[in-house]
């Protein structure tokens, strides 16, 4: 069954095939679209050709009411979305490390993260900016959507640390310390970066509600102000660029963590 | 204490000298070859659960002599490795002593070096830096490091595997960077639970050989927990044999002969089915 002569065993020919089948796959997506919209004939869900066209003048004249570039709306939002993520990374490896490795702290501290995860990003965001301002309060609503998929990666990590290693560490004269510095830490990085490459596809998630309520900065903003001012082209085109920056991010993410875990001998 | 000078793998030693987590074997120098180094008293492990109490080892004592290689061989699920992990401090014992020399043992620690069935090895360290672990964490200087792990890599033919990934070796392969990694610290005592028990017969073997050489050129002590009779009797100077659950002691056999052995002897066969007859007694299937 070789369709066009394509040869499995062939890593070329399976590039291809992936390219091929995501190429296709986004054509039918965009004419989906276009059928859909054309049906609905609705002038709030607009056909794919007039969010491009907006999409291509936000990227030429910049946006249609305050004249600011689309650079300077991703500068704001990717400021904002590395400012969560660096935040969720500094508190969430030593506290999931600590609490994979604790299991009494882990016990402790259970109830609050099981009380504090479900409620959505969305909700923390107007208490987040009216208590910390523009500047932070967007930052922290990244941060919580990126801080708990990170952390319940990390400690899940910590508990699936092979028993074996850790006796053997100890047979070999090992301390506390050195398990942990050692063994726990270098056997953990595999799930922190599969933390951090689920992490950030749900920090993309909540930069929309961060932005709410800036007054001026980011991607967000501008969707809600297009949305408002009903120029439904352009609060489409904004989706369009949340979509390829996390895409994007994910996209090398995904590729650290492939790399690393095999580089570390401890690809699944 | 006499003045005298121990230079061992390039190190010097003498009696003022702290010894160290890599040299523990050092604590116990002035103990003969042939006397007992490590006394396991009045053994006894017993598991609690709510429907019931299993003793897995019942009253064990026995004593380890330095320099010899004692074999442990009883029927499957009898106690072989609760002993050996008792004895490594990795579990503790419902009730009974452990002393190397006149130090009793509590916890785990470098002075009872273990050889896992399979393998234990860290994948994310280069087969070198597996080997280096224990010298790493003791704070031994790199090029001692280097210079002593050459010298393990090297004895047991692995030198040109030193910057390999553990998952690119085969698992022979990796056995004897498990036993390298081992006899590098010089424990008092080397602890080895079933370690060929994961090899195909062949491998198995050529591993059991490898030990055999290794020991010529450096007298350890060792404990080695294995199902296989055969292999008990060619490499140990005593096999230990154990009853069916709960342990017990059946009895101590002296294995005559130097190492290398031929391993078809006629006295080893008839040692061999001595203990074959009386483990099949003992099989509780």
């Amino acid at each position: 069954m070789a369709f066009l002569g394509y040869d499995e065993n062939n890593r070329n020919h399976r590039f291809m095939r992936s390219v091929a089948i995501t190429a296709i796959s986004l054509v039918v997506f965009l004419i989906l679209w276009w059928v859909v919209t054309v049906i609905m004939n609705d002038k709030n869900f607009p056909t794919p050709d007039k969010v491009f066209e907006a999409l291509w003048s936000l990227l030429l004249y910049g946006d249609p009411i305050g004249g600011h570039s689309l650079w300077e709306y991703i500068a704001v939002s990717l400021k904002t979305f590395i400012n969560g993520f660096g935040l969720a990374l500094v508190v969430a490896v030593p506290l999931g490390l600590i609490l994979g490795y604790v299991k009494p702290l882990r016990e402790f501290t259970a109830p609050w993260i099981e009380v504090v995860r479900p409620i959505a990003p969305i909700a923390w965001a107007p208490i987040f900016v009216l208590s910390f301002g523009s500047q932070l309060g967007p930052a922290l609503v990244v941060f919580i959507g990126i801080f708990f998929p990170l952390l319940t990666n990390i400690i899940f990590g910590v508990q699936r640390i092979d028993k074996n290693w850790l006796d053997a560490s100890k047979t070999l004269g090992a301390t506390q310390g050195q398990l942990f510095y050692k063994i726990v830490l270098p056997a953990t990085v595999p799930y922190i970066l599969n933390g951090i490459k689920v992490g950030l596809g749900v920090g993309w998630m909540c930069i929309v509600a961060a932005e709410i309520y800036n007054k001026f900065g980011g991607i967000g903003q501008y969707l809600v102000d297009m949305v408002n001012g009903g120029l439904m082209a352009n609060a489409f085109s904004a989706i369009i660029i949340i979509a390829v920056l996390g895409l994007m991010t994910t996209g090398v993410a995904e590729y650290v963590s492939k790399v690393v875990s095999r580089r570390m001998g401890m690809d699944a | 204490m006499s003045k005298e000078e121990l230079v061992i793998e390039g190190q010097k030693y003498d009696s003022k000298d702290r010894i160290r987590a890599d040299r523990t074997d050092m604590l116990y120098k002035d103990i003969p070859e042939g006397s007992p180094l490590v006394k396991i008293r009045d053994l006894n492990v017993t598991y609690r659960t709510d429907e019931k109490t299993t003793v897995a080892v019942d009253n064990i004592s026995f004593d380890i002599n330095k320099g010899e290689l004692i074999s442990i061989v009883g029927p499957s699920g009898c106690g072989k490795s609760t002993i050996l992990r008792c004895i490594s401090g990795l579990l503790q014992p419902t009730s009974g002593t452990i002393m190397i020399g006149d130090r009793l043992c509590t916890t785990a620690g470098s002075d009872r070096g273990m050889v896992f069935q399979d393998f234990a090895l860290f994948p994310w360290r280069s087969v070198r830096k597996n080997v280096e672990f224990g010298l790493e964490i003791a704070g031994v200087p790199k090029e001692e490091r280097r210079e002593r792990s050459d010298r393990y890599l090297k004895s047991m033919g692995l030198l040109d595997f030193a910057d390999s990934r553990v998952h690119e070796l085969s698992g022979g392969m990796k056995q004897r960077v498990g036993i390298a990694r081992a006899m590098i610290m010089h424990p008092a005592v080397i602890l080895m639970d079933e370690p060929f028990g994961a090899l195909d017969a062949q491998t198995r073997n050529i591993l059991q050989e490898s030990l055999v050489n290794v020991l010529k050129n450096s007298h350890r002590t060792i404990v080695f927990v294995t199902h296989s009779v055969d292999e008990a009797l060619y490499l140990s100077d005593r096999v230990l044999v154990l009853s069916k659950r709960p342990a017990s002691i059946h009895q101590i056999i002296e294995v005559p002969g130097d190492r290398p052995r031929d391993r078809g002897a006629p006295e080893y066969a008839k040692m061999r089915k001595e203990i074959l007859d009386y483990l099949e007694t003992q099989n509780t299937m």
